[in-house]
């Protein structure tokens, strides 16, 4: 019943998330779902560093407005957290496992899994791109790697020129 | 101002007419369509070089359209719609900024293939209007100018050189080299040293390579790498004759009642429309843009675009066949700590089928996987079947990639065969930000392409077999390499099937030439940088001598 309700409601969700998108501040709610979500997509373990440890939501937060951030992409972050809150609202109160069926049983609808996919892609992007963009943070995920950066690190985002 | 020479793009193809003629005392400029950065500028920002592209345009912005035959229909792609970009560097020096440096000359047989092979059913070949010897002073000259750094190796294909050793010391490689030299001896295959176009000691303001692990697809910080801007384009600005306009983005080329180019129309990020008067215009946009601009600059003396009474202009579009392949080395092939070390070159290749008795063969090249680890974790997110990964599997498998074993891949490099099914052409429905038509690209292969691809990397796949490699495989794909563009304007002694006479020079209007890959008629099998930077000497020499004449 719940993958289905996640289906309908996905269909309608935009067209309320259209004005919503167009507000200057997401509400903070919508990040603490992401971020909740990310931190079971990206649990701590042994050898890695959780969502949370990295910043995984700090790297979107610092990111979306800029120009280039795919806005289907943002679109459809942002709605799907509405929408995933919305179809599981006990999701919060679940421990580590319960969270992570309920994340499973949400993979399997096609757009569930694809809002999961998204939320994975950017994970790690926030895992592994440098600290300057919000995520990797203190370099947690390139020493969880043994990952040499390169040399020279961007002074600034985006390839902006270093001086003008 | 009237300029003595206008050049528009600032690549391989570009630079060294500006390097020469600038030199030589003529007042030139270059109309570049991306901006100026230097050396300070770069960083190994993954984001910006790879994740987002942003030394390229937005292809919601500028784009191409893809025309590709699936199921034996052919149906066209929006870039902007696939994502597939055919940009390769839209700033200052070009896509000699992000290029590995894998240098190959052609061969002496590469410059009359079908003399060499005759005729093949479903591919235009044409042996080239010039021999090796006459381009054999121009490689040789980049070797010095541009820096090139190698070992050279004898083996039985190897191309006539007047210069016995590379201009510059090989640079440091991975102790995997050991392992493939020994594969290859037990083979009996000949584990070619591929040189470089980077740098290993310093040369005027360039700085040697300090081996940052991040050298393909990234501009490089120390200037080692042979891009025209720090070889070429910085020491010709000293000559006080060199203008650079960035930001200036050509969109027609104007005759007057001559018959001859008068001006260069270009827009400003802005959007506003300049021109710029010059006695020679050379166009080396890449091979892509350079038929785009021709065919766009149609006017009534000429209505199927500049240059193009042979109706050739666009036409027997060329990239590189082949494909890739990998195999997974891990800690029981090599010490975690020679395996793990990183910035050092594997520079290693074969070259032994390159001509065999019957058909053409080409080239293999080694390499370690690219060190973006936003690319590497990516790829691991999924699993066989292709499903995202997450939770503990996820973390773990990202772990496991980048902690246990290393990816040696290797390149084929094949001759794209020119055929009637890849060329650029304008579909006037489609229009970048300026309204300005885009080029459409019908990417046809031959299909002895893959053929010679797949046997190629059969031979490779055993050299990682015998190091022991785990989980070999390859790619073997009719699909362009969309870095590696040549064609579309080839040149030949015959104006009525060719674009261009032998220093490439248009048949139809005397002071225009086209200097990127364009004039290439058959690519042979490498990439062709040095091919295209040697060549542009070659011009750049012609219109040195010739000047007055044109």
């Amino acid at each position: 019943m719940k993958r289905r309700k996640f289906i309908a409601i996905s269909a309608t969700a935009s067209i309320f998330l259209n004005s919503y998108l167009n507000a200057k501040d997401i509400d903070d709610e919508v990040w603490d779902t992401i971020e909740k979500v990310q931190n079971i997509l990206f649990p701590k373990t042994a050898k890695m560093p959780s969502a949370k440890q990295f910043g995984s939501v700090d790297y979107l937060k610092q990111n979306v407005n800029h120009k280039i951030f795919d806005k289907d992409d943002l679109k459809l972050i942002l709605e799907g957290a509405v929408v995933f809150k919305d179809t599981f609202p006990n999701f919060f109160k679940e421990n580590k496992n319960n969270k992570l069926k309920i994340i499973e049983e949400a993979n399997r609808s096609k757009y569930g899994s694809l809002w999961i996919n998204t939320l994975v892609n950017y994970g790690i992007e926030a895992m592994l791109s440098d600290p300057i963009y919000g995520g990797n943070k203190f370099q947690s995920g390139w020493m969880a790697l043994k990952h040499k950066a390169g040399n020279p690190r961007p002074k600034k985002k985006y390839g902006a020129k270093v001086a003008i | 101002m009237q300029y003595d020479v206008c050049i528009i793009g600032s690549g391989a193809g570009a630079s060294p007419i500006a390097y020469t003629l600038s030199k030589e005392g003529k007042k030139v400029i270059i109309l570049e369509k991306g901006d100026i950065f230097n050396e300070k500028d770069f960083s190994k920002d993954e984001i910006t070089n790879t994740r987002k592209d942003l030394y390229n345009p937005n292809l919601k912005d500028e784009y191409h359209v893809i025309e590709e035959k699936i199921d034996n229909k052919w149906y066209k792609f929006p870039t902007y719609e696939t994502g597939w970009s055919f940009w390769n560097g839209n700033i200052l020096g070009g896509s000699s900024n992000f290029m590995s440096g894998y240098f190959h000359r052609l061969k002496p047989n590469d410059f009359r293939l079908k003399s060499t092979y005759g005729k093949i059913k479903g591919a235009n070949i044409e042996d080239w209007p010039i021999s090796y010897d006459e381009m054999e002073p121009y490689y040789d000259m980049v070797e010095k100018v541009i820096g090139v750094s190698g070992e050279y190796t004898k083996y039985k294909h190897a191309e006539p050189r007047s210069s016995k050793n590379y201009a510059y010391e090989k640079l440091e490689e991975h102790p995997v080299v050991n392992l493939i030299d020994k594969a290859c001896k037990k083979l009996n295959y000949t584990s070619y040293k591929v040189p470089r176009a980077i740098i290993s000691k310093n040369k005027d303001n360039r700085k040697p390579c300090y081996y940052s692990n991040y050298c393909g697809s990234y501009a490089c910080s120390s200037g080692a790498k042979g891009s025209s801007r720090a070889a070429l384009l910085q020491p010709a600005l000293l000559s006080g004759n060199l203008t650079i306009i960035p930001n200036a983005f050509v969109f027609k080329l104007d005759t007057n009642k001559d018959k001859k180019i008068e001006k260069a129309y270009y827009f400003t990020k802005d959007k506003i429309e300049k021109t710029i008067k010059a006695k020679l215009f050379i166009v080396a946009s890449q091979a892509v843009e350079s038929s785009r601009l021709l065919l766009n600059s149609k006017n009534k003396d000429f209505p199927n675009g500049l240059g193009n009474s042979s109706g050739q202009v666009g036409k027997n579009l060329l990239f590189t066949g082949g494909g890739i392949g990998s195999g997974v080395l891990d800690k029981s092939i090599l010490k975690e700590k020679k395996l793990f070390q990183t910035g050092l070159f594997v520079n290693r290749g074969l070259k032994d089928w390159y001509f065999t008795e019957k058909f053409k063969g080409g080239t293999i090249d080694f390499l370690f996987e690219h060190a973006n680890p936003i690319r590497k974790a990516l790829i691991s997110s999924k699993d066989e079947n292709g499903n995202t990964l997450f939770g503990k599997k996820l973390q773990n498998k990202i772990y496991k990639t980048f902690t246990q074993s290393k990816t040696l891949n290797f390149e084929v490099f094949t001759d794209w065969l020119p055929n009637d099914d890849c060329y650029v052409y304008i579909d006037e429905k489609y229009k970048d930000k300026y309204e300005v038509p885009v080029a459409t690209i019908k990417i046809g292969a031959h299909p002895q392409d893959v053929k010679v691809g797949e046997f190629l990397a059969k031979k490779a796949k055993k050299v990682l077999k015998e190091i022991g490699a785990k989980n070999i495989q390859s790619s073997i794909s009719p699909l362009p390499s969309a870095n590696l563009q040549a064609g579309g304007c080839r040149f030949g002694d015959n104006p009525k099937k060719s674009v261009l006479n032998k220093y490439c020079q248009s048949h139809d209007i005397s002071n225009l030439f086209v200097t990127d890959g364009s004039f290439m008629p058959t690519g042979g099998s490498v990439p062709y940088t040095w091919t295209i930077y040697a060549n542009s000497f070659r011009v750049a020499n012609y219109i040195k001598d010739n000047y007055t004449f044109l």
